[in-house]
């Protein structure tokens, strides 16, 4: 037993190099033969393709309701007074442009969604947030559901100290809402708090191109634009932050 | 021997016969025995350094983005299901338990399984959905209390790993679904709690087998043994190494319990191949499987998976379904007779199907794109090693239903054009993002999307064509006191001598001239001759400026023939352009990955979303104008054949010379997706922007039913009625009078009233209802 087991010990230690086993060279290996890769790279043929349902009669698709503040406008129901697509019909004249004159402007309704005129068969806001147009107040009694719910926790994340993670809840809010200003607002009240100026800035600026007709959120962003502004240096920027914070609230 | 001569020791003559042999056997055993030990002491340490440390290097898993649930949530009932069924939801009449759910019409109940996010713990709960349309109407807990928003757990999609690696999920023994155990240890080693590492029993019986057949046939291994050799050993095939296994199983067992070596076994042992990768250990071998986690197993399931430690490749159920069945058949056979499973349960099981996930479905299939954006932007923040030994956890932005509408869009778009001349040379790239916030969110870097290799989306630099004239134009509507989207421009024929002396003399598509146009006109129909008017009048750095505003930071030579998309740029880098258009002139860094986390559920890295304003909101509101003008009247109007009028849609067609390269890219409110078609080789395709890329386009955008588009009209907007022949002033009741946006101060002063009322008439408003339905 033991004459034999010299050589053995000896091979094993010279291959073993006398020290401890490496990681990544132990092989783990065993009887399996490699599966070909076609296994995991078919084709995608198996996939269920979703039909698009498009809704046939607007009228009869059931709107999600509940104190969600979903604001769904359904095409019919107010579209008549609205006035984007109006001037279609009496359009006389060329249609077509021809080669040489001058075509002209094309009368089909272009959609480029003035604020007011919601003639859409869809909710240009995806989710139970209010529409930005429905009040001045930027008070978060405004705010409803998930929104509320995400702007919550990251309150509690900031206040724990936890800015990144405050952050991330953030930024999950702005998904679910990405034109909600109050989201944006906060955004950048917590790019503030971690130091990052600039970002706040740029941040409330996008909070204000979803502010109109609040003014109150207007002056708060403007005021925390002004912050940013002192704290990169622009005094005189930040100076006229001020003085849009003042003319909006 | 020397001694023995010395002349001073003749008292004690050496003596003869068999005493100096047994010397040297006692000396030799001595010998032998120390260096027994040491190799003992030596064995140990192997044992113990590897058992105790850190046992496996574990690559990162990428996770895509969780599906999140609130009411008002645009998500249609097949497409959730489409994801449950990816994550491993098994249907039932009653959801019970995590990973079940029920579905009841337009409702669904589920019990979510829970997991860890950067932002912290989303638990485990069960949840009723109910759509609408394609909305989510309600979602509230168990009790019917209001929820206000969910997160399912992600659905794993990859691991970064290098060639030949083994990828694993590690689990903890009190982690497993009941009968694993016992089914293990009936099927593999019977004696394991009563054995010491090794079975006497066995390798006898492992000797006799041998020794009568001549060969090594038969293992005898306990599964300390099987661990040991997997774990410490090669698989070479000789006594030596079964002694030094036997040795190291004794060892091991010295030192740990069983329930830890079992829990080593559990992770250690080979159960499949996908490819490159090795598939370790139970917890992985769940996932690729059945894409369950492994606490969710049924007892069919467990018997499966078990049967397969004894031939991965063999007994794939994939690969040959009736041999698995008939293994696993054979293994709950022998559960009956250990007395592990009544013969009822038994009996139920078998009538199971063997229950793996389907090939191509989205449970089943890889991504190769994206994966490979994940990888290059971790390795500007990682080292490979970390990548791939230290089990992090990649949190990204993609979309699995988007991902799966996207290569259908493709496949389908292909199939169709398959009768073109040409066509099947013809190779394809697409990025889809969220312009909203910056997330890229699908990517297809092949025409057979699931081919790792050249990923096109990234690094085909292709000329882009016409691509390139929102930015011409919108250089010009930058300046309103010059230009408005009712401008004339000149379509008329023109050279000019660049700098370097060569004559430049474009073309327009059709080869004609289009006479007079308004601004908006030469971008709706992509005319060459105006736009490069308006380019060389604006100036060509100008153009290019704007450019490097929208994001490209690729530089180019100002030459004359930039104006008309000359420059080469990747599908990403188009897509990093459009998403500037998209999102009201604010610029993000295309982000692939939200977050990294330890293999702990430690936080470790974020990616913050990033924004910076590069234009002011009322220019790109002009642009977007126009650009959903090429959809409506334009190059583009051919996505109204399929897609409803009432979806506002803005974008542009790209061709390069001869139909070499067909791009269209576009967005909705939430949807940005860039098409590329073309040859590797560069060779004439028989696809234009339109003909080509637009209808993959297309197609995509109708399965994945956007939100139509909506900017916000900034305060510096006005909308002003124009005569739509002359672009003169004129008045809401004027015929011909249409309405057009301006930046304030630009707009043409207002028009004589006609003395006509509001335009609209019921029958009017019937035509477009009729339209909108259409």
């Amino acid at each position: 037993m033991n004459k034999w087991l010299i050589p053995a010990v000896t091979a094993v230690a010279l291959l073993s190099g006398c020290s401890s086993v490496q990681r990544g060279s132990i092989p783990v290996v065993d009887s399996g033969t490699n599966v070909s890769n076609s296994e995991r790279v078919s084709a995608n043929g198996g996939y269920r393709q979703t039909t698009v349902k498009r809704p046939v009669q607007p009228q009869a698709q059931e709107i999600p309701q509940g104190d969600t503040g979903v604001v769904v406008m359904v095409p019919g129901g107010g579209a008549v007074t609205s006035a984007p697509i109006s001037t279609t019909p009496i359009t006389p004249g060329p249609i077509t442009p021809g080669p040489i004159t001058p075509g002209p402007i094309d009368t089909s309704p272009v959609q480029s969604a003035p604020v007011n005129q919601g003639s859409y068969s869809m909710p240009s806001t995806p989710s139970g947030i209010p529409s930005a147009s429905s009040g001045g107040l930027s008070a978060d009694e405004q705010l409803d559901g998930p929104v509320l719910a995400l702007l919550t926790t990251a309150q509690q994340q900031q206040a724990g100290g936890d800015l990144n993670g405050a952050s991330s809840s953030l930024e999950r809010a702005q998904r679910v809402a990405p034109r909600e200003p109050q989201v944006l607002y906060r955004l950048a009240q917590v790019r503030m708090a971690q130091g990052d100026a600039p970002q706040a800035e740029q941040f409330a600026r996008r909070g204000l191109t979803f502010a109109n007709g609040r003014p109150a959120l207007q002056a708060s962003l403007w005021e925390l634009i002004a912050q940013a502004r002192e704290k990169q240096g622009d005094s005189a920027g930040a100076a006229l932050a001020r003085q849009k914070a003042k003319v909006t609230s | 021997m020397t001694r023995t001569r010395s002349p001073r020791t003749p008292k004690n003559p050496p003596s003869r016969g068999l005493r100096p042999w047994l010397g040297w056997a006692l000396k030799l055993s001595l010998v032998g025995l120390v260096v027994l030990a040491g190799f003992a002491v030596y064995l140990d340490a192997i044992v113990q350094e590897k058992f105790s440390g850190k046992r496996w290097m574990i690559p990162a898993k990428v996770y895509a983005r969780p599906l999140e649930l609130f009411v008002g949530q645009k998500l249609s009932r097949d497409d959730f299901l489409t994801e449950l069924d990816a994550l491993g939801y098994r249907r039932e009449s009653v959801a019970n338990g995590p990973g079940a759910a029920s579905v009841n019409g337009n409702t669904v109940d589920l019990n979510t399984r829970g997991f860890q996010f950067y932002e912290g713990m989303e638990q485990a709960q069960p949840v009723r959905v109910r759509f609408s349309g394609d909305y989510v109407a309600e979602l509230s807990a168990a009790k019917g209390s209001k929820l206000s928003v969910v997160r399912l757990e992600p659905l794993l999609i990859g691991g970064l790993y290098p060639k030949n690696l083994e990828d694993r999920i590690l689990i903890k023994i009190d982690q497993v679904p009941p009968y694993l155990l016992e089914t293990l240890v009936a099927v593999e080693d019977r004696d394991f709690y009563h054995h010491f590492g090794v079975s006497p029993k066995s390798i006898a019986r492992a000797i006799w087998v041998n020794g009568s057949s001549g060969r090594m046939r038969q293992g005898g291994s306990t599964l300390t043994q099987q661990l040991v050799k997997n774990f410490y050993l090669t698989n070479e095939r000789s006594l030596t190494r079964k002694l030094t296994e036997a040795m190291m199983a004794l060892l091991l067992e010295l030192h740990y319990d069983k329930r830890e070596i079992l829990e080593a076994y559990l992770n250690e042992v080979f159960i499949g191949q996908d490819g490159q990768r090795a598939v370790h250990g139970f917890g992985l071998a769940s996932q690729f499987f059945f894409s369950q986690p492994l606490a969710e197993l049924k007892l069919h399931q467990v018997a499966l998976l078990v049967g397969m430690v004894k031939g991965p490749s063999s007994y794939n159920p994939r690969r040959y379904p009736e041999r698995a069945l008939e293994r696993r058949n054979l293994v709950l056979d022998v559960l009956q007779e250990q007395g592990v499973a009544t013969a009822e349960q038994v009996e139920a099981a078998k009538k199971m199907p063997l229950g793996v996930t389907k090939r191509g479905s989205l449970a089943d299939s890889s991504f190769p794109g994206f994966l490979d954006l994940v990888k290059r932007q971790l390795r500007e923040d990682y080292r490979d090693e970390d990548l791939t030994e230290e089990g992090l956890r990649i949190f990204t932005s993609f979309d699995p239903i988007l991902q799966m509408k996207a290569e259908a869009s493709v496949n389908d778009t292909f199939k169709r054009l398959s009768g073109r001349k040409g066509s099947d040379e013809v190779e394809a790239a697409m990025v889809v993002t969220n312009p909203e916030t910056g997330e890229v969110q699908a990517m297809i870097g092949s025409r057979q999307a699931s081919f790792a290799g050249f990923n096109r989306a990234l690094d085909a630099v292709r000329p882009i064509g016409s691509l390139i004239k929102p930015a011409v134009y919108l250089t010009a509507l930058e300046k309103p006191s010059q230009y408005t989207l009712t401008s004339w421009l000149s379509d008329d024929s023109f050279s000019v001598k660049g700098a370097d002396g060569q004559v430049w003399k474009p073309q327009n598509y059709d080869r004609r001239s289009h006479g007079t146009v308004f601004l908006y006109q030469g971008l709706a129909h992509s005319y060459n001759l105006s736009t490069a008017r308006l380019g060389l009048a604006v100036g060509v750095p100008n153009v290019l400026k704007t450019l490097g505003r929208l994001g490209v930071s690729r530089e180019f030579p100002a030459f004359p023939s930039m104006l008309l998309g000359a420059g080469g740029m990747t599908p990403i880098e188009v897509a990093t352009m459009y998403q500037t258009l998209a999102n009201g002139g604010f610029n993000t860094p295309m982000r692939g990955i939200r977050s990294v986390l330890t293999a702990e559920g430690e936080p470790l890295k974020r990616y913050p979303f990033q924004i910076q304003q590069r234009f002011d909101p009322a220019s790109i509101y002009l642009i977007q104008s126009a650009m959903q003008r090429v959809m409506r009247e334009g190059t583009g109007s051919s996505v109204y054949n399929v897609l409803p009028k009432t979806l506002t849609l803005a974008g542009k067609t790209g061709t390069s010379n001869d139909s070499r390269d067909s791009w269209f890219a576009g967005f909705s409110q939430d949807l940005l997706a860039v098409v590329w078609l073309g040859r590797d080789d560069n060779g004439k395709t028989p696809f234009t922007g339109a003909t080509g890329a637009l209808q993959v386009w297309t197609s995509f955008m109708r399965k994945a039913d956007p939100l139509p588009l909506d900017m916000p009209q900034p305060d510096n907007i006005v909308q002003a009625w124009v005569d739509s022949r002359t672009g003169q002033g004129s008045d809401a009741g004027c015929p011909g009078a249409v309405q057009m946006p301006y930046i304030r101060g630009s707009e043409p002063p207002p028009g004589p009233a006609c003395g006509g009322e509001s335009p609209i008439n019921g029958e009017t408003v019937m035509d477009w209802v009729k339209g909108w339905m259409n």
